[in-house]
């Protein structure tokens, strides 16, 4: 990238209200410095702490899907992925992309699709349904609680979208886009 | 029983167990990577704790958590479900849920948790200093 298009990316990022953005491998040392830096973010702009919490936990709900699920058969092991949080029309957003293997993406449509028609009560009930749900450790893909992305959809003041955008060819995994507005 | 103490550190939270006082604190913030290898041993010293004969005389339970990942929702969960379990047995438990005032999340969690647990005397506390 040569200067003009570098100042062209910042300006872009500027117009679209980008707070932070950060692509690249993501550790549980990445996560911890990205976190600070996530609140330190947030508190510059005397984001009340009710938005700032939600703003948080989401970023952290995504941070930490990438470190467990983004595929890295292509990167030798590294989980590489891209976050960004922003703040646009009075509203932040969080955003997040990363490769997931192919026979995954069914899963996560079929996580994802039911969200988005969900009224807030009906998210709610199907988290507390899942917090009791004991049966979850059969789901032996989950290295969590089940509870990502309905946390994420409690959060959020819009209904969650996503994207999946495949290679072409017979690449073995796809892009997997994510976006919540809090 | 002897006395536990598990400082915070930046993902996990303070954990406290005090066979004088029968008191049992979790207090920070909780969003380990690996919930599970975290919460495993507090899980099991909660446990020998609530077995000591000292129970007799009732447990002081306080939640002081300002953010706690998915991940760790469920096992949090679990050990106020320990807390019942003794409860239902007759022992006192009084817990107490401190929460932000601003964080609706945190209130709601709290207050299923004293509808499931019913059992447990469960005090919500919203207090700012959370």
């Amino acid at each position: 990238m040569n200067l003009s298009n570098f100042n062209e990316f910042c300006n872009r990022a500027a117009s679209q209200g980008v707070l932070f953005y950060y692509t690249g491998e993501f550790s549980s040392n990445v996560i911890g410095t990205l976190s600070d830096t996530v609140r330190e973010r947030l508190e510059a702009l005397g984001t009340p702490n009710k938005h700032g919490r939600k703003v948080f936990s989401t970023f952290m709900e995504m941070a930490q899907n990438i470190l467990h699920y983004a595929d890295d058969s292509a990167t030798a092991g590294r989980r590489i992925g891209a976050l960004a949080v922003g703040h646009e029309d009075g509203k932040f957003y969080v955003l997040c992309g990363n490769p997931v293997r192919i026979d995954h993406v069914e899963r996560l449509r079929a996580k994802l699709e039911p969200l988005r028609s969900m009224t807030l009560d009906e998210i709610k009930a199907a988290y507390r349904e899942q917090l009791r749900n004991e049966a979850h450790a059969e789901d032996t893909l989950s290295k969590g609680a089940g509870l990502g992305f309905l946390t994420m959809a409690r959060e959020a003041s819009e209904p969650i979208d996503y994207q999946i955008i495949h290679h072409a060819g017979d690449s073995t995994y796809a892009e997997f886009y994510l976006r919540a507005v809090i | 029983m002897q006395a536990l103490h598990i400082p915070a550190t930046k993902e996990t939270p303070e954990v406290r167990l005090d066979p004088v006082n029968m008191s049992f604190h979790l207090s920070g913030e909780s969003y380990p990577e690996n919930a599970m290898a975290f919460y495993a041993p507090v899980r099991a010293s909660l446990q020998s704790f609530l077995e000591s004969p000292a129970v007799g005389s009732g447990v002081q339970a306080h939640f002081n958590l300002r953010y706690f990942n998915s991940a760790s929702t469920k096992l949090i969960r679990a050990l106020v479900g320990m807390l019942q379990q003794k409860a239902a047995e007759g022992i006192r438990i009084v817990a107490h849920w401190h929460h932000d005032p601003d964080d609706d999340m945190m209130a709601e969690f709290g207050a299923d948790l004293k509808d499931e647990f019913d059992a447990i005397e469960f005090n919500l506390v919203a207090s700012e200093t959370v």
